[in-house]
């Protein structure tokens, strides 16, 4: 799309449009444009917009950087809030102020909505280069949609299905409903009274003998499937109406993976390379800041100090976060690790500093010291697993070290199981132990933690953690005070303060 | 591959089959042609055959991943020379798998497979007294029967699913396979959310309270009235796995909601130990109904109701299929084939239905002598029932696939004109 429109900027200019106007006349022209005003009056007739087709028209630099930086940073704090586990209304609380300052919609302002229209397409361009960062853009622009979409009138929202035109949107009879009422009122009535907040039996009959249901292939309403909140028979899901906005969503997220795919490979002829990319390439890599990245700024540092032997040390062990903790205690009581709980520890260490052949050498004197297994035994069965991680077998991955939130999607821990998160998977008895007498915490501080486990904020009881165990917020000026989302960030944290305090001693 | 390590570390040599075995049975009795068949989904060779990654593991520990065929004949002469322990099945690429070396990772994609679910006894250990570890006896072998009876019926109902086999994992387990083309299709994402909706037991921590939201969905009511029936007798009375005292504490009492009547049962039951599962489940209602002070009747009734659904959450902690998690969740995992011989056992991994127990499952060793016996005539042996129960099974796949192929083609015709 971009060179479509360069080559339109490159016409003009050939054919002597400078003539008429300035460039910057030209801009400002543009935006006052009635042919434009009436453009995004149809796009955002019901002030939301499925961005289904790209922008043609032309902004400068300043406002191509500008927009974009501002609706990243929504969709960071959107991200934020789904690594924290904050559920879709806690979200709406705190995005709502940002949004309203940033990316307003409600407005009728023409400058306003192509912020929005344009901001969205540059950051396509910005996240559409891997895996990762195309998930991770979809699931906030997603996110972003869905939040919107609830803080609109139900007649802005109605208006905007309406133009949505989406498959598969049939309404089922009056026979139908009638005929599956118990099963459709029983799958539904949770929501109801969690969703929308109608407490009172009557109040939720009333409300389900007025509800159309949507009767749809279930694969496009999944996540509903998946958590068991939706009816479905023979293949179909039948979908209450004031849910539908998951359908919508879903199709959103489908359509913008196959955009952004398509971009991914249009961009290579992206014929620009001085102005545009430098801006995506800075903007895309921003959005990674939140993400822990251990080689760049503590690798070297860390180089080698990190042993089988050394790890074992109370210098290094006392930064371990409890989950590494907890991985440490069962291998040295087992002399064993189930696969889950190898692949955890084992990246961890990895992302501490720990090079291939210190790992091997770890994990089979941790392995074969009980004298339960033998050296050979440990080759044959492990030493491929190990490597394997280090990206030396199969794949050759360079595997990083897991953050919290792959910790927690991971299959929890059964008995004589040690990965996954001590927060979410411990009893409320064994932590509590744990936080009072094994890392001395008082009282308040243990039902401050406990507190966060039970609205299953798992990362922020670990942080609270952190902070508890490294003498408050105050002392943590080294990094920002973000909270903590992946295991090594504790890790480096913790040691970096360590070796501050060793520092000021000396 | 983790599972072959998991696996030979388990299996242990000169019990299982010996290789001149396993070459015996490639060469006279594995069906191939069903097999092959059934993958492609049709007779002729196609996309979903040739594009199909199966894995062979070695009685070594070693695993090669990337195989595919493209003629019966082939498929039946490489797995006859590289005669394997067992194989697996992978997913069906966008190109054939064997040429994995010569085309870059990332162009490899899977794009479809089979919806697979794996049960396995070790999941159902908590509450099996009869057997432990790798046995299995025709009792907690129920477990498995009413598992599959769950699935089915939730298959067929819930997702519209028809052309689905259960196969024997060859010692303590089962694998179903869904063929239908919709199930096929389902990404990555998909595959987990109906394992989701599936998975009900999700934690195997005892002490954790199911909790399960009210009122049930209908999935969980219709599963609850098909295992409540068989409740007492499997899990009360042959079971009987809280008549361990310890047991009924860590795992029976967790499950209740109220802390004082938990005090009184704990009480009760440590100054009467080792009371049968079936004493204590009823002491609990009785204990309830006569230790505990009710400040109203309404308070009561509540109480009783709240009590009544730990209950009925207990029932499907205990018996609600447990699923191995892994297996379903993505395209690529690879899976045993039926009709493998499962290399500890020497079991054929044979089709199976809700009325098999293990010992009905034959023995590798046994067919090699019914074959002796009756001349090499394999429709003879005590396999044929289930190559027969197969070939019907793959008949109805192929079937649907050429109607639905015949209505997709007529449907383009149409839109031609």
């Amino acid at each position: 799309m971009f060179r479509q429109s360069k080559r339109r900027v490159a016409n003009r200019r050939n054919f002597g449009d400078q003539v008429s106007r300035t460039p910057g006349k030209f801009i400002l022209n543009g935006i006052t444009s009635e042919e434009e005003k009436q453009l995004y009056q149809s796009l955002y007739e019901s002030k939301l917009s499925f961005y289904e087709v790209p922008p043609k028209g032309e902004i400068t630099l300043e406002q191509f950087e500008l927009w974009a930086i501002d609706r990243l940073k929504v969709l960071l704090e959107i991200e934020s809030c789904v690594q924290r586990n904050k559920t879709a209304k806690e979200i709406e609380i705190i995005v709502k102020p940002l949004l309203q300052k940033l990316l307003p919609f409600t407005t009728e302002d023409l400058q306003d909505r192509k912020k929005d229209y344009y901001s969205h397409f540059i950051l396509r361009l910005c996240f559409c280069r891997s895996k990762e960062l195309r998930e991770k853009f979809i699931r906030s622009e997603t996110m972003l949609l869905k939040l919107r979409f609830n803080m609109m009138t139900s007649r802005d929202q109605a208006k905007f299905v309406q133009t949505l035109n989406l498959p598969f949107l049939q309404f089922i009879s009056d026979e139908e409903k009638e005929q599956l009422s118990t099963q459709l009122y029983q799958t539904i009535s949770s929501s109801l009274q969690f969703q929308l907040n109608l407490t009172d039996e009557t109040a939720r009959r009333q409300y389900f003998e007025q509800e159309k249901f949507i009767k749809l292939p279930f694969e496009s309403v999944i996540e509903l499937v998946g958590a068991r909140q939706v009816f479905i028979k023979k293949g179909y899901a039948y979908l209450p109406q004031f849910q539908q906005l998951n359908h919508i969503a879903n199709e959103f997220a489908n359509m913008l993976s196959l955009a952004l795919t398509k971009t991914y490979q249009t961009i290579p002829r992206l014929n620009e390379d001085d102005r545009l990319l430098p801006i995506l390439h800075h903007l895309s890599t921003g959005y990674t800041i939140t993400n822990f990245q251990q080689h760049d700024q503590f690798g070297q540092a860390s180089q080698g100090e990190i042993n089988a032997k050394s790890v074992y040390s109370s210098a290094i062990q006392e930064n371990f976060p409890l989950c590494a903790k907890n991985l440490m205690s069962g291998l040295k009581e087992n002399h064993h690790l189930r696969y889950q709980g190898r692949q955890q520890l084992s990246f961890f260490l990895k992302g501490i500093g720990m090079d291939v052949d210190e790992a091997l050498q770890f994990w089979s004197d941790a392995f074969t010291s009980g004298g339960q297994m033998t050296q050979e035994k440990f080759n044959k069965e492990y030493r491929y697993n190990f490597r394997h991680n280090y990206g030396l077998e199969g794949n050759r991955i360079n595997y990083k070290p897991w953050d919290c939130r792959t910790i927690l999607s991971r299959p929890r821990p059964s008995r004589g199981e040690y990965h996954g998160c001590p927060y979410r998977d411990w009893n409320v008895d064994k932590l509590t132990l744990e936080l009072s007498q094994g890392m001395s915490l008082n009282p308040s501080q243990v039902t401050s933690v406990l507190d966060s486990v039970q609205r299953t904020e798992y990362t922020i009881a670990c942080t609270k953690v952190f902070e508890m165990t490294h003498g408050g917020s105050a002392n943590t000026e080294i990094n920002d005070q973000s909270h903590i989302a992946h295991p090594n960030l504790y890790y480096e944290r913790s040691r970096q303060l360590q070796k501050k305090a060793g520092a000021a001693i000396k | 591959m983790t599972t072959s390590v998991a696996q030979t570390s388990e299996s242990k040599p000169g019990n299982g089959p010996s290789t001149s075995d396993m070459q015996y049975y490639y060469q006279y009795l594995y069906p191939f042609k069903p097999i092959f068949t059934w993958l492609n989904h049709s007779p002729k060779p196609g996309r979903d055959m040739i594009n199909r990654e199966l894995a062979m593991a070695f009685r070594s520990g070693a695993y090669k991943r990337y195989n595919s065929f493209d003629s019966v004949q082939e498929f039946k002469n490489q797995i006859q020379r590289a005669n394997p322990d067992r194989f697996e099945i992978g997913a069906i690429y966008n190109k054939p798998p064997r040429n994995m070396d010569s085309i870059l990772k990332a162009e490899m994609k899977p794009l479809e497979k089979e919806v697979v679910f794996d049960i396995d006894m070790d999941d159902y250990d908590s509450y099996r007294t009869c057997c432990s570890g790798a046995s299995v006896c025709s009792k907690c072998w129920k477990f498995i029967s009413l598992a599959m009876k769950v699935i089915n019926v939730a298959l067929v109902e819930d997702f519209g699913y028809e052309d689905f086999i259960w196969v024997f994992s060859g010692r303590r387990g089962a694998h179903c396979w869904v063929s239908d083309k919709r199930s096929r299709l389902l990404s990555d994402i998909q595959r987990r959310s109906v394992l989701d909706y599936m998975n009900v037991v999700r934690e195997r921590n005892l002490d954790k309270r199911l909790n399960l939201k009210r009122p049930y969905h209908p999935h969980l009511t219709r599963s609850l009235d098909i295992l409540k029936p068989y409740f007492v007798e499997i899990i009360l009375r042959e079971q009987d796995p809280w008549r361990d005292d310890d047991m009924a504490f860590g795992s029976l009492l967790t499950g209740l909601h109220d802390k004082n009547l938990i005090e009184v049962l704990k009480r009760y039951w440590k100054s009467n130990p080792r009371r049968s599962s079936e004493q204590k489940w009823s002491d609990i209602d009785a204990l309830a109904a006569s230790q505990l002070k009710h400040p109203s009747s309404s308070k009561k009734t509540d109480f009783f109701n709240k009590l009544h659904e730990c209950k009925e959450d207990l029932v499907l902690a205990t018996l609600y299929p447990k699923l191995d998690v892994e297996v379903t969740k993505q395209t690529i995992h690879l899976l045993k084939a039926p009709f493998c011989i499962h290399p500890a056992t020497g079991n054929v991994c044979v089709p199976i239905n809700e009325t098999f127990i293990p010992s009905n499952a034959p023995k590798l060793i046994e067919l090699q002598r019914e074959m002796e016996a009756n001349g090499n005539k394999v429709e003879n042996t005590s396999l044929q029932p289930f190559l027969d129960q197969f070939q019907q099974f793959v008949n109805q796949v192929t079937r649907k696939e050429l109607a639905s192929a015949k209505r997709e083609r007529e449907d383009d015709v149409d839109s031609q004109f």
